[in-house]
């Protein structure tokens, strides 16, 4: 089975302390966090959609290496001194990247973020027709 | 069962895992199976003079967002809709959650429930609950009694 062709294979972090690696960078080291997402396919291509609330346009880094799409989200404005009393969730940056197929015309992945979540269209490129290879003799 | 998927080869796996997620769907133990997190999932600080609620609410827009209080509980409410043109077969990975959501919160007594403000950003929804001012001692006066 050839998992390179499957946009669905993910790289993630476990939930896990990331520091960066910067010693003069005095800040405390940040939680990195896996966003949930979905990923669907449409007539043109596929669709991926990535929860990451407390993320602005700003924040937000999408990147294509290769066959590779990672996105990072930094969430800014923490809450400050504050006593937490309960908490469920936890509060970091998100990372999380994807394997592209080659299907995927990485010239068009186009990207919008509303409300907290990030929708990434990934359309297919168009099929191209065989070309003839011309042989010549010698 | 779609027969031809797009850039995915043949996966028996995947087909029976799914499969078996819509009989569990079907029992209604899906939700506890596939799903264990709440949603949306809370926090709850202190800030000194209030009670600071945030919840997790990506992709919701403000007017499905609905946030009520009575009789000392807090409820948030709201509707997540799916990703527009999904079908349910076309999902390669369906981690969010989706559909109407409900959370109800005991509020803790000494809470000023006219200064309760709410506010919704970049999919967070904050809830402010300013506390009761402290009040200070009374002092009471003690009398003399008959005798």
């Amino acid at each position: 089975m050839n998992d390179n062709t499957d946009i669905t294979r993910t790289q993630s972090p476990d939930r896990s302390v990331a520091s960066d690696g910067d010693s003069e960078d005095s800040e405390a080291p940040r939680m990195l966090l896996n966003p949930s997402i979905d990923i669907y396919e449409t007539a043109e291509g596929l669709v991926l959609y990535a929860d990451l609330p407390g993320v602005n346009s700003e924040g937000l880094d999408l990147q294509v290496q290769d066959n590779r799409l990672a996105l990072f989200g930094r969430v800014e404005g923490t809450m400050g001194p504050t006593e937490m009393l309960h908490q469920e969730y936890q509060i970091g940056d998100y990372l999380r990247s994807f394997i592209l197929s080659d299907e995927v015309n990485h010239e068009k992945i186009s990207a919008r973020l509303n409300n907290g979540v990030l929708r990434v269209e990934l359309p297919r490129t168009a099929r191209t027709e065989p070309r003839r290879i011309e042989i010549s003799t010698e | 069962m779609a027969v031809f998927r797009w850039g995915q080869h043949w996966n028996p796996l995947k087909d029976l895992e799914r499969e078996v997620d819509r009989l569990l769907q079907g029992m209604n133990l899906a939700l506890q199976v596939r799903s264990p997190r709440r949603f949306p999932l809370i926090n709850l600080h202190d800030d000194g003079e209030c009670y600071v609620l945030t919840a997790e609410v990506p992709g919701v827009e403000l007017a499905d967002l609905e946030v009520t209080a009575a009789n000392g509980v807090l409820t948030l409410k709201g509707l997540r809709k799916a990703p527009p043109e999904a079908r349910e077969d076309s999902f390669r990975r369906q981690e969010r959650f989706q559909g109407a959501w409900q959370r109800k919160l005991q509020l803790p007594d000494r809470i000023d429930e006219d200064g309760m403000k709410a506010e919704y950003a970049l999919g967070i929804l904050k809830v402010t609950l300013p506390k009761v001012a402290g009040t200070a001692a009374r002092s009471i006066p003690v009398m003399e009694g008959p005798s």
